[in-house]
C-alpha cells in the first residue's frame, strides 16, 4: 500500500517494508535520528505517521455480534465516544492481529496494527458467518500525537478541550475545517492521541502537526512502545505461542462466552504449562531473535526480539523462557553475553508526572 | 415572556464558622475559618483530624424543648428552618402549599441510633413546622443542597407550591469519615482548596433557603434577597467517585444553569466553587472555569468557602447557595482561605513547561485563575454561580441574580409526556415480555431474587465492579431503553435525563462498609464507600449507557419512583431534555423492623420507565404505552382531614369530575397502611379494576412505586393485569380482595397508579390511552 504521507516527507526519510505497507522508520538518514525521534517521543512531543495502520468497518445489523465474536475483548456495549484495544484470534489461538476498536453510531471500525491491514480483511471476510458488511476505508488515514507534552499540541492545534478526554475516549471534532474522529490512545505510556483523517486533507493536516511536533518514525515508536511493554505482534507472535505466553492476556477477556479463539486460550491458561514472556538487558550487543537465554549451562529460553533502547542507553530485549523463570533480577547469559531479566515498565513515562492542565 | 421570578426571601444556617446567617458571614468576610482538630477520642486512630464541627450549644440554645429529643441531624436542619422562616417573616403560603425539599448524603440514625429511611429528617422538619407541600429528599451526594434549591424553584414554577423551603443537611459521622479517610482524601490540615489540594475537611452543618415566586413576596411586603434565576444538572458518566477530568460534565452544569437563566458565561460576576481541596476537584474546576468563561476566566473570580468549614456533604450546596446570596447582598466576594500564593500549582493542577502557558505560576493553583486569596473582596456583582460536584459523577450550577422588579410572566406551559418504555427486573420475570407472560400466567414472584442470567447489561469491566443494585438498575433501564425502541447517536444521549428512585440504596454496600468500620476503621472497604452514597446507582446507570442529561436521586421511600416521575416530566416540561429515564431500585434490607404480619413480603427489584415528550416521541415515530396525564402528591399528617391518599387521588387532574379509572394499581404490599388506601380507593375511583405488584415481587420500596406506574402504562395500551390475591389483597372489608382481577381486562383508557411511602408522602399518578 503506498504510504499516503510519502511525499510530505523530508529527502533522506529512511522507509522500511513492514507487511502490507511501507513506513517512514527514520525521517533522516543522519545517524542520530533514532536517538532525537525517540527524545522528541519521550520528552516533548511527537508526530506519528499511523498510515500504515488499516482502518475496516464493520456495518449491518449483525456488526456488533460479529465484532463480539471475532475480537477477543468484551465490546458488545462499546459506545462511539469510547475505543478499546484488543486481540484477534484464529480459532487455534494465534494472533491475527492487535487492534484498537472504535465503537460507531452504526457498527464498529478497527485499526489494524501497522502492517497488518490486509491479513485482518482476509482474516474479516473468512469468519463473516453473519453476512455484516466489511468496508476498507481506505479513504482515511490516521494521524498520532504522542508524547509528554502531547496534550498542549493537541489544544494548539484542535481544541484544549479534547487534550483531557480520559483514556480511551472518543469524540467527532473538527480540524482545521475538517471532520476527524479523535481519540486518546497511546502507545508508548505517553499522552497520546490519534486523529482518523480524510485521505485527501492528510497531507495538509500532517504539515499543521509539523508546526508544533517532531516527527517519529517507526523505529523509535516501536522501541518506546517495547519500553513500557506495549505489545507488537510483528515482533512477539512467533508461530504457535499463545497469548498466555506473549503476556497478552490481558487484551483478551475470557469472561466472554464466545469468541473465536477462546477455547485455545482457555486450554493455554488451565494447562498452566508453557513458557512466558520477559524483559532483560545485557551488556554488550543486540542479540538476535532466536538466541538462546542461558542460567549457567541450561537453556531456559530464546530471545524474542531485541533493540538498543535509547532510554536505557542499553539492550533492550524480550524473551521466551520457562514459565518458572519468568521473573525480574535473574543473572542470565545470551549468546555468551551477560544477561539481567528486568520488569516493566523498562522506562517511567515522563508523561505520569506531567499533569495536562 | 420570561417565567414566574423566583426569589429568596430566607436563610438559615447554621455550620462550623456560624450559628446564624449574620455570625456565618460575619466569619465569612473577615477571613475567620472554623476548621480544628477533633479532640474525640474515636477519631485519633486517623492520621488527618481537622474538621467543620458545630458546638453542641449552638444547636440546643435554638432548639425549642420539644424537639431536644430528635436527633442531631433533624434539630440541625429545624435550627436552619426556623432561622429561614423566620428571616423571611410572615409566609402567607397555605400549609398545603408550603412544601421542603432537603438535600441530604448520609443515611443517619435516628434518636435511637439506628439508621432511619433517608427521608426522615425532611418528614420531621415538615410536620414540626406544618409544612404540607411538596416533600422531597433529594440525595445526590455532595451536590443535594445545591440541587434541593432547583427543585423548589420547580415546583414554584409548575404551580404546586407558594412557599418552598429548600436546604440540606449532613451531620459529622464516624463511618463517612473513616471512608473518606480510606480514600485518602482528607487533608492533615485545615484544607487548602486550589493552592495545596492535598485534601479535604469534613464539616457538618444545615442551611435552607426559603423560596417564594417574586409576586407573591413582593405583595405580603418580604424582602427579595436574591432570585433563583437557574439552575442546570449534569451527570459525568465517567466514575464513582473521580470527576470526570475534562471538566466537561462541570461545563455542562453551568452552561445549562446560565441557558435556564436566559444569561450568557459574560454576565457571571462571581463563582462560588466547589473547593474540596482533592487534587482531582480542584484540577477538575479549573478546567470548567476555562471551558465555561474562555479568555474570561481569569477575571471571574471564584472561590471555596470549604476552607472556612469543611465539607458539609448533602448541605454543602445549600450552604454555598447561602453564601452567595449572602455575597451578592453585601457584594463582596469570600475568599478562600489558607491560599497559598506561592503554591507550586498544588499536587494536582501543576504546571507544564512545554505547554506554552505554564510559566504563569506565581498567582498560585491554576496559572491565570483568581481564587479570591485570602482576603474578602468588594466587589459589585449581580449575578452569581455556585457549583456542586459530587460522587457518582453528579453535577449542579445554581445561578442567583440581585432581584429585580416586579415584572409580567408567563406559566410554564404544559407538555405532554408519554411513558415509551418499561423495564421491570422483578421476581416475576426481567423485562416486560416476561413479566407480562407471568402476569398472563398468573406467575408470582414475591420475595424472589430476579434474574440477570442469559445477557448482558453493560460492558463485562464494569460490571464485574458492580453491587447488586446497579446490576439491577442498569439491567432495568437498559431494558427499558430497548423496549422504548429508541436509537440516539452519541450526541443526543448528552441531553438524556436520567432520575434513580431508592428508598434506601444499596444494602449490600451499606452493609459491607458498615461492617468493615466496625471491625477496623483504618480499613474500610472503599469500594463499598463509594457506593454507599444513594446515587451510587443512578450515577453507575449514566456511565453505563452513556446518559449526560440532567441527573438527579429521589429518596422518598415507596413514593420515590412517583415523585422521580414529576422530576422527569419537570425536566421535560422546562426543556431540558426531550427523553428521561427513571429508574428505581431496593434491596431487601438486611435486617426487618420486625413485627411485620406474615403477608408482607419484602423484596428486591428494579425497575425503570422512559418518559419522552409526545413530540418527541411522534417526531422518531415511536410508539408509547401511555399519556402522563398528571401526578399528584401528599403529605402525612400536616394538612386537612382527609386521609393522604385520599389527598393525593384529590389532586389528580380529573379528580373534580371523578377520575375514571379502568384500571388501578395500589400500593397495597400487605401492611396495615392498606386499609386507609384501599377505602379511599374505594371512595374515590369506584369502579375500576384494582391490582396492586406485591404479588409479582413483593415489597420493593421504590421499585414497586415505579412498577406500579409500569403496571398502569401497560394496562394502558396492553390491557394486561396481574390478578390480585394473596399478599396484597386490601383488607378494607369489602371489594378488592374479594374476587380475583381478570389479568386480562382489554385495554383501559385510564389507570391510576399509587406510590406510598407510609407516614410520608402517598403518591398518584393517571395515565391515559395514547
Amino acid at each position: 500500500m503506498v504510504n499516503v504521507l510519502a511525499a510530505t516527507h523530508p529527502e533522506g526519510t529512511v522507509h522500511g517494508e513492514v507487511g502490507d505497507t511501507t513506513v517512514p522508520l527514520r525521517f533522516s538518514d543522519s545517524p542520530e535520528a533514532l536517538s532525537e525521534e525517540y527524545k522528541a517521543l519521550r520528552e516533548r512531543a511527537a508526530a506519528l505517521d499511523l498510515g500504515g495502520h488499516g482502518l475496516i468497518e464493520i456495518t449491518g445489523p449483525d456488526a456488533i455480534a460479529f465484532a463480539q465474536r471475532v475480537l477477543a475483548r468484551d465490546v458488545e456495549y462499546l459506545t462511539s465516544d469510547r475505543c478499546m484495544m484488543s486481540l484477534v484470534l484464529d480459532a487455534g489461538g494465534s494472533i491475527v492481529d492487535q487492534v484498537i476498536a472504535f465503537g460507531r453510531e452504526d457498527g464498529i471500525l478497527l485499526e489494524s496494527s501497522c502492517g497488518a491491514g490486509t491479513r485482518l480483511l482476509e482474516h474479516l471476510r473468512a469468519e463473516n458467518d453473519e453476512g455484516v458488511e466489511i468496508t476498507d476505508r481506505a479513504d482515511l488515514t490516521l494521524i498520532g500525537l504522542e508524547g509528554p507534552y502531547a496534550w498542549g499540541v493537541v489544544g494548539r492545534l484542535i481544541d484544549g478541550e479534547l487534550a483531557s478526554l480520559p483514556f480511551e475516549s472518543v469524540a467527532e471534532a473538527v480540524w482545521d475545517g475538517v471532520d476527524i474522529v479523535f481519540a486518546r490512545t497511546g502507545f508508548t505510556g505517553e499522552y497520546g492521541y490519534q486523529m482518523i483523517v480524510p485521505r485527501q486533507e492528510a497531507a495538509r493536516l500532517w504539515e499543521l502537526c509539523l508546526e508544533h511536533a517532531r516527527p517519529s518514525g517507526q523505529e523509535a515508536l516501536e522501541l518506546a512502545m517495547l519500553e513500557v511493554r506495549q505489545p507488537m505482534p510483528r515482533h512477539e507472535a512467533s508461530p504457535g505461542a499463545s497469548v498466555i505466553e506473549i503476556g497478552a492476556n490481558w487484551l483478551v477477556d475470557i469472561t466472554k462466552e464466545t469468541f473465536v479463539g477462546r477455547e485455545a486460550v482457555l486450554e493455554a491458561f488451565e494447562s498452566g504449562t508453557g513458557r512466558a514472556t520477559i524483559g532483560f538487558t545485557c551488556v554488550t550487543g543486540v542479540p538476535t531473535p532466536g538466541t538462546r537465554l542461558m542460567a549457567g549451562e541450561q537453556v531456559i529460553g530464546e530471545v524474542v526480539h531485541a533493540v538498543h533502547s535509547v532510554g536505557l542507553g542499553a539492550t533492550l530485549g524480550l524473551a521466551r523462557v520457562d514459565r518458572d523463570l519468568a521473573a525480574a533480577g535473574l543473572d542470565l547469559s545470551v549468546g555468551g553475553v551477560g544477561a539481567t531479566t528486568l520488569t516493566s515498565p523498562y522506562i517511567v513515562p515522563k508523561s505520569w508526572s506531567v499533569p495536562i492542565i | 415572556m420570561a417565567l414566574r421570578p423566583v426569589v429568596v426571601t430566607g436563610l438559615g444556617i447554621i455550620c462550623a464558622i456560624g450559628r446564624d446567617p449574620a455570625e456565618f458571614w460575619l466569619r465569612l468576610s473577615t477571613g475567620s475559618g472554623g476548621l480544628t482538630e477533633l479532640r474525640d477520642e474515636a477519631y485519633a486512630v486517623f492520621e488527618a483530624r481537622h474538621a467543620g464541627r458545630v458546638p453542641d450549644a449552638w444547636i440546643s440554645e435554638q432548639t425549642p424543648s420539644a424537639d431536644a429529643d430528635l436527633d442531631r441531624t433533624a434539630r440541625l436542619a429545624l435550627v436552619a428552618a426556623r432561622q429561614a422562616i423566620r428571616q423571611a417573616g410572615g409566609v402567607t403560603a397555605s400549609p398545603a402549599r408550603f412544601g421542603v425539599i432537603l438535600g441530604k448524603c448520609q443515611a443517619t440514625p435516628g434518636p435511637a441510633g439506628r439508621y432511619q429511611p433517608m427521608h426522615r429528617t425532611g418528614d420531621v422538619v415538615a410536620e414540626r413546622l406544618g409544612l404540607g407541600g411538596p416533600r422531597i429528599l433529594v440525595s445526590t451526594a455532595c451536590a443535594a443542597g445545591g440541587n434541593a434549591v432547583g427543585l423548589a424553584k420547580d415546583k414554584i414554577l409548575t404551580g404546586e407550591a407558594d412557599a418552598v423551603l429548600a436546604g440540606g443537611v449532613d451531620p459529622l459521622l464516624f463511618g463517612t469519615y473513616a471512608g473518606f479517610a480510606g480514600l485518602q482524601a482528607l487533608s492533615t490540615g485545615p484544607c487548602r482548596p486550589y493552592s495545596h489540594s492535598d485534601g479535604l475537611n469534613l464539616g457538618e452543618g444545615a442551611a435552607f433557603l426559603l423560596l417564594e415566586p417574586l409576586d407573591l413576596a413582593l405583595a405580603r411586603g418580604a424582602t427579595p434577597l436574591a432570585e433563583v434565576a437557574g439552575y442546570g444538572l449534569s451527570a459525568d458518566a465517567y466514575h464513582a467517585t473521580a470527576p470526570d477530568p475534562t471538566g466537561r460534565g462541570g461545563a455542562a452544569a453551568m452552561r445549562r444553569a446560565l441557558t435556564d437563566a436566559g444569561l450568557s458565561p459574560d454576565d457571571v460576576h462571581y463563582v462560588s466553587g466547589h473547593g474540596t481541596g482533592t487534587p482531582a476537584n480542584d484540577a477538575m474546576e479549573a478546567k470548567v472555569m476555562r471551558l465555561v468563561f474562555g479568555e474570561r476566566a481569569g477575571q471571574v473570580p471564584t472561590s471555596s468557602i470549604k476552607s472556612f468549614l469543611g465539607h458539609t456533604l448533602g448541605a454543602a450546596g445549600a450552604v454555598e447557595a447561602v453564601a452567595a446570596v449572602l455575597a451578592l447582598r453585601h457584594g463582596m466576594a469570600p475568599p478562600t482561605i489558607g491560599f497559598d500564593p506561592g503554591a507550586d500549582t498544588g499536587s494536582g493542577t501543576g504546571s507544564g513547561t512545554g505547554s506554552g502557558s505554564g510559566s504563569d505560576t506565581g498567582s498560585g493553583g491554576a496559572p491565570g485563575l483568581d481564587f479570591v486569596p485570602n482576603v474578602a473582596r468588594p466587589m459589585a456583582m449581580e449575578t452569581v454561580v455556585s457549583n456542586n460536584y459530587a460522587f457518582g459523577g453528579n453535577n449542579v450550577s445554581l445561578v442567583l441574580t440581585r432581584p429585580g422588579g416586579p415584572r409580567a410572566y408567563e406559566d410554564l406551559p404544559p407538555r405532554e409526556a408519554v411513558i415509551t418504555g418499561l423495564g421491570p427486573v422483578t421476581g416475576a420475570g426481567t423485562g416486560i415480555a416476561e413479566v407480562s407472560a407471568a402476569i398472563t400466567a398468573g406467575r408470582r414472584g414475591a420475595g424472589r431474587t430476579p434474574s440477570l442470567d442469559g445477557r448482558t447489561y453493560a460492558p463485562r469491566s464494569l460490571w464485574r465492579h458492580m453491587n447488586q443494585l446497579s446490576r439491577m438498575a442498569i439491567a432495568a433501564s437498559r431494558l427499558a431503553w430497548e423496549d422504548a425502541g429508541l436509537k440516539l447517536p452519541r450526541k443526543a444521549l448528552d441531553d438524556v435525563g436520567l432520575i434513580f428512585a431508592t428508598g434506601a440504596g444499596s444494602a449490600e454496600s451499606t452493609g459491607g462498609f458498615d461492617e468493615s468500620i466496625a471491625l477496623n476503621p483504618s480499613k474500610p472497604a472503599v469500594l463499598s464507600f463509594s457506593n454507599v452514597v444513594l446515587n451510587a446507582t443512578g450515577g453507575a446507570v449514566c456511565q453505563t449507557l452513556g446518559l449526560r442529561g440532567p441527573t438527579t436521586t429521589i429518596c422518598n421511600g415507596g413514593a420515590s419512583a412517583s415523585i422521580a416521575l414529576d422530576c422527569a416530566l419537570e425536566v421535560i416540561r422546562t426543556g431540558k431534555a426531550e427523553v428521561v429515564l427513571v429508574v428505581a431500585a431496593d434491596e431487601r434490607p438486611g435486617e426487618s423492623p420486625g413485627d411485620l404480619p406474615v403477608s408482607y413480603v419484602p423484596g428486591s427489584a428494579a425497575v425503570a420507565f422512559v418518559v419522552e415528550s409526545a413530540d418527541h416521541c411522534a417526531g422518531r415515530g415511536g410508539g408509547a404505552y401511555a399519556r402522563v396525564l398528571g401526578t399528584s402528591h401528599a403529605a402525612h399528617h400536616v394538612t386537612g382531614d382527609a386521609g393522604t391518599v385520599a389527598r393525593s387521588l384529590a389532586g389528580l387532574p380529573e379528580a373534580a369530575a371523578g377520575v375514571v379509572a379502568g384500571v388501578v394499581v395500589c400500593a397495597a404490599d400487605g401492611l396495615p397502611e392498606d386499609r386507609e388506601e384501599a377505602a379511599a380507593v374505594l371512595e374515590t375511583l369506584a369502579g375500576g379494576t384494582l391490582t396492586s405488584s406485591a404479588a409479582l415481587m413483593g415489597d420493593c420500596q421504590a421499585a414497586t412505586g415505579a412498577m406500579n406506574i409500569a403496571l398502569g402504562a401497560l394496562a394502558v395500551r396492553d390491557g394486561i393485569v396481574p390478578t390480585l390475591t394473596g399478599p396484597a389483597r386490601p383488607g378494607a372489608g369489602r371489594g378488592p380482595g374479594d374476587e380475583p382481577a381478570p389479568s386480562a381486562t382489554g385495554p383501559v383508557e385510564r389507570a391510576v397508579a399509587l406510590t406510598a411511602a407510609p407516614g410520608s408522602v402517598a403518591g398518584a399518578v393517571l395515565l391515559g390511552a395514547v
